[in-house]
C-alpha cells in the first residue's frame, strides 16, 4: 500500500498556508512529518483526514483516489479529546462501532489496547477521573481499537512522561513491524529518528526536505569527518588541525567534543588520516560524519526545533 | 443508517443511565399520578362536588352553613335599609346596627368588625374597612343592595308590585345545545396545556441538545468524531436521541397523569375533564405535530450549538431561535380562542408554528383534510431541510474554535463551498 500527497495547496481565506505539499509512505514504514509550529504539518493531516478540503491537489493510495473514510484509519489528532463523562470502555466500543466493527469485537479489541497500554484497570470508570497521562492512553488506545491499516498520529508524545513515551515507543515499533503505514508528526527529533524510515521536512507550507533518512543522511554527511583528539578541547584542536589540514580540509563546524571537517576538492579520507598520524595530534576518534535529524533540521529550517 | 443507528444508541445511552433524568421521570410521574388519587382518600367535595364515600362527619363538626360569620355594622341615615335583602347578598356575615357613626367607626378599626356601610341617603353610602384588599367585592354587594333598597322603596311610593316586575324581567329560559362540531370552550384549556408542554419541550431539550453539540467542540472530541462517521449520523443521531429522551419523559409523565385521571375521573366530579379529559385524536394529532415541531427545532438547535465552542456561549448563538419560539408560542396562545381566523390559518402552515397550531385548529376548529397533509408534508420537509442545514453547520463549525460564528457568516462559507 503506497499513499501518495501530491501538490496540496491549502488556502485559509486569502492566505495560502500550504504552497504544493508533496510526499509519499509504504505500508510497513513510518514517515515522520518534521516542521516548526504552524509550518503546516497539521493542516497536510487534516487534509489527509478529509477535515480540511484542499484548494487543489491530490491524495491516492495504490494511485487510486483516497477517501479516509473506505479504509480503516487510526488517527491521533493534536486537539485530543473524548467524552470525560463516559466510562472508558463506553466511549471504546463505540469507536469501535462507528469505524466498522460489531459491538462484541470492539469491546476485546478495547480491552486488549487498554492492557497493552497498561489502563486496563480504568475501563469501567469515567474519563475525566483519569490523570492526563492515562487520558492520553485511553485516547491512543481508542485510536487504534478498529486495528487500523493506515495510523496517523498527530503529535502523539506530546505530554507524555518517559516511561508512557517508551510504551509509545514501543506500540509503533509494533504497528510497524504489522506492516501498517504509519504517519506521524513530532517535534522530537529523536523519536523521529527511531521509527521513521522517511521524513518530511515542512517549512512554511513547503516540504523543504522529503526522502529516506538513511540516505539524506548520507547526503548530509558526505565529504565530513568527526574529529577528536585526547587531552585538547575541539578549540585547542580546531587551530591545530587548521594548520595541519590546510589545503586537504576545513573545519566546518565546533561541536562540544569534537570537531567537524569538510573535505576540500580532490582530497580523500586516507589523506587526512596520513596527514593527521604524521603530526603529534593524539587522535582519539576519526571517521565519517553522520548528523543527527536534529542538525539536518537545523540546517534546513534555520533554528533548533 | 449504521452509523446512524450507532450514534442514536449512544446517545440514547446517555440519557437513560443518567439516574437524575430516570429518577426525575419517574418521580414527576408518580408525584402527578398520586395526587389525581387525593379525592379517593381527602375531603375534596367542596370542589369536587363528590363525597368521600365511607367518610363520616367528625362529631361535633360544624354543620355546612354554621361556619363564624363575618361581622358588619350597618347604619341607615336615609331608613331605606331592608336587612332581608343584606342577609341574600352577604350570606356569610351577621349584620348588626351600630349607634352611631363614631361606634361603627371604631369598631372597625379595633377589628371588632371587619366592615361598616353608614347609608347618607337613597344612592349614596359610606364604607369603613381596615385594610382594603384587591379582592374586595363588599362596595359592589353593598351597591347592588342599594339599588334593591331603592327600587322597593320607589315601587312602594308608586304603588307598583316589586315582585310581579322582578318576575316579568326575569321570566326562565330554557335552551338546548346541539353542538355539530368541536366545542371550542371545552376544548381550549387542554389545548392551552399541550401548547405550554410542546414549547417547554422545545425550550428544554433544545437547549440540551446545543449544550451536547458544543460539548464535543469544548472537549475537542469533535475532530475524533467527523473522522469516524459522517455529520448527518451524528448530528441526526444526536437530535434523535434527544427527540427519544424528551418523548419518553413526556410520555411516561403524561400517561401516567392522564392514565390517573381515567381511573379517579368519577371522584374528580369531571372537573378536570377541561384538561385532562383529551380525545385519542387530538392526542394523536399533538404526538404527530408536537414532535414534528420539537424536531424541526432540534435540529436548528443542534445547528446553533455547533456555531459556538464553549458552552457558556450557547445563549448567545440560540437567542435568534428562542425569539422565534417565543413570538410562535404568544400569537399561538392568543389565536386559540380564534381557530377560524385568518392568522392562525396561516400559521398552521408554517413549520415555526405548526407544532402547536394545526394541532389547536383540528382541536377547536374545522380542518379539512388536504390542509392536514398539507401541514405536515411541509413540516416533514422542514425537518429534514433543517437536520441537512444543521449537519453542514455542524460540519463547518468542526474545528472554528474562539468566538462564536455568526449565523450570517456560517451560511454564507455553506454557499461558498457548494
Amino acid at each position: 500500500m503506497i499513499l501518495e500527497v501530491k501538490d496540496i495547496h491549502k488556502s485559509f481565506g486569502e492566505t495560502e498556508v500550504l504552497h504544493g505539499v508533496s510526499f509519499q509512505v509504504k505500508s510497513g514504514k513510518a514517515l515522520g512529518l518534521l516542521g516548526r509550529n504552524g509550518a503546516g504539518k497539521t493542516t497536510t493531516i487534516r487534509i489527509l483526514m478529509d477535515v480540511f478540503h484542499a484548494n487543489s491537489g491530490e491524495l491516492l493510495l495504490d494511485g487510486a483516489r483516497f477517501v479516509p473514510r473506505e479504509h480503516r484509519i487510526g488517527y491521533l489528532p493534536e486537539e485530543r479529546g473524548l467524552y470525560p463523562k463516559r466510562t472508558v470502555m463506553d466511549q471504546m466500543i463505540f469507536l469501535g462501532t462507528l469505524r466498522g466493527m460489531g459491538t462484541k469485537e470492539a469491546k476485546q479489541s478495547a480491552k486488549r489496547w487498554l492492557r497493552r497500554l497498561e489502563v486496563e484497570e480504568y475501563a469501567p470508570r469515567k474519563l475525566e477521573t483519569l490523570s492526563k497521562g492515562n487520558q492520553q492512553k485511553v485516547q491512543l488506545a481508542s485510536t487504534l481499537v478498529h486495528n487500523p491499516e493506515i495510523v496517523i498520529l498527530d503529535e502523539p508524545f506530546s505530554g507524555l512522561d518517559p516511561v508512557n513515551s517508551q510504551i509509545l515507543k514501543d506500540v509503533i515499533n509494533e504497528l510497524i513491524a504489522e506492516d501498517r503505514l504509519v504517519i506521524f508528526s513530532s517535534h522530537q527529533m529523536s523519536y523521529v529518528e527511531e521509527f521513521c524510515d522517511h521524513i518530511a521536512i515542512i517549512d512554511k507550507g513547503n516540504v523543504t526536505l522529503s526522502g529516506e533518512l538513511k540516505e539524506i543522511k548520507r547526503e548530509y554527511g558526505r565529504n565530513r569527518l568527526v574529529l577528536a583528539a585526547e587531552g585538547i578541547s575541539p578549540a585547542e584542536i580546531k587551530e591545530r588541525a587548521k594548520q595541519v589540514l590546510n589545503g586537504l580540509a576545513v573545519v566546518s563546524e565546533e561541536k562540544r567534543e569534537f570537531l567537524i571537517l569538510e573535505l576540500a576538492e580532490g582530497a580523500n579520507r586516507r589523506q587526512v588520516l596520513e596527514r593527521l598520524a604524521a603530526s603529534d595530534i593524539s587522535v582519539e576518534r576519526f571517521g565519517s560524519y553522520e548528523p543527527s535529524l536534529n542538525d539536518i533540521f537545523v540546517e534546513k529550517v534555520g533554528e533548533e526545533a | 443508517m449504521r452509523r446512524f443507528g450507532i450514534v442514536l444508541k449512544y446517545e440514547l445511552k446517555e440519557y437513560f443511565s443518567s439516574k437524575g433524568f430516570m429518577v426525575v421521570t419517574v418521580l414527576i410521574a408518580l408525584l402527578g399520578a398520586g395526587l389525581l388519587f387525593l379525592p379517593r382518600f381527602v375531603d375534596m367535595s367542596d370542589f369536587t362536588g363528590v363525597k368521600v364515600v365511607g367518610k363520616e362527619e367528625e362529631p361535633g363538626s360544624e354543620e355546612p352553613g354554621e361556619e363564624k360569620k363575618s361581622r358588619f355594622l350597618y347604619l341607615d341615615e336615609a331608613g331605606i335599609l331592608h336587612k332581608e335583602v343584606l342577609a341574600e347578598l352577604f350570606p356569610g356575615v351577621e349584620w348588626e346596627e351600630a349607634a352611631d357613626r363614631a361606634g361603627l367607626s371604631s369598631a372597625v378599626e379595633d377589628r371588632t368588625a371587619q366592615a361598616g356601610f353608614v347609608i347618607t341617603g337613597p344612592t349614596e353610602y359610606e364604607y369603613y374597612v381596615y385594610n382594603k384588599s384587591m379582592s374586595d367585592s363588599n362596595p359592589y354587594l353593598f351597591e347592588e343592595a342599594m339599588r334593591v333598597f331603592y327600587r322597593m322603596d320607589y315601587s312602594a311610593k308608586q304603588g307598583w308590585n316589586l315582585e310581579e316586575i322582578d318576575a316579568m324581567y326575569r321570566v326562565p329560559i330554557t335552551g338546548s345545545e346541539q353542538v355539530m362540531n368541536k366545542d371550542t370552550g371545552e376544548n381550549f384549556w387542554y389545548c392551552y396545556i399541550l401548547v405550554i408542554l410542546v414549547f417547554m419541550l422545545i425550550v428544554m431539550y433544545g437547549q440540551m441538545i446545543a449544550v451536547s453539540v458544543t460539548n464535543e467542540k469544548s472537549n475537542r472530541a469533535i475532530e475524533v468524531l467527523v473522522t469516524s462517521t459522517t455529520p448527518n449520523s451524528l448530528l441526526f443521531g444526536k437530535v434523535i436521541a434527544g427527540a427519544v429522551g424528551g418523548l419518553f419523559q413526556a410520555a411516561l409523565i403524561l400517561g401516567a397523569i392522564l392514565l390517573s385521571y381515567g381511573v379517579n375521573r368519577e371522584f374528580w366530579g369531571g372537573k378536570l375533564d377541561m384538561f385532562l379529559h383529551v380525545p385519542a385524536d387530538v392526542l394523536v394529532t399533538f404526538a404527530v405535530f408536537g414532535l414534528g415541531g420539537y424536531l424541526f427545532y432540534a435540529f436548528l438547535y443542534g445547528a446553533m450549538g455547533a456555531l459556538v465552542s464553549k458552552t457558556e456561549d450557547v445563549s448567545k448563538s440560540s437567542g435568534v431561535l428562542i425569539m422565534v419560539i417565543m413570538v410562535v408560542y404568544f400569537f399561538s396562545l392568543l389565536q386559540l380562542d380564534n381557530v377560524e381566523g385568518p392568522i392562525i390559518k396561516v400559521l398552521s402552515f408554517l413549520p415555526v408554528s405548526s407544532y402547536s397550531t394545526m394541532f389547536a385548529r383540528i382541536a377547536m376548529g374545522t380542518v379539512a383534510p388536504w390542509e392536514i397533509i398539507l401541514s405536515f408534508v411541509i413540516l416533514a420537509a422542514s425537518i429534514y431541510g433543517a437536520g441537512a442545514l444543521g449537519a453542514k453547520i455542524y460540519r463547518m463549525g468542526t474545528l472554528r474554535y474562539g468566538n462564536p460564528i455568526r449565523l450570517g457568516a456560517a451560511l454564507k462559507e455553506i454557499r461558498k463551498e457548494k
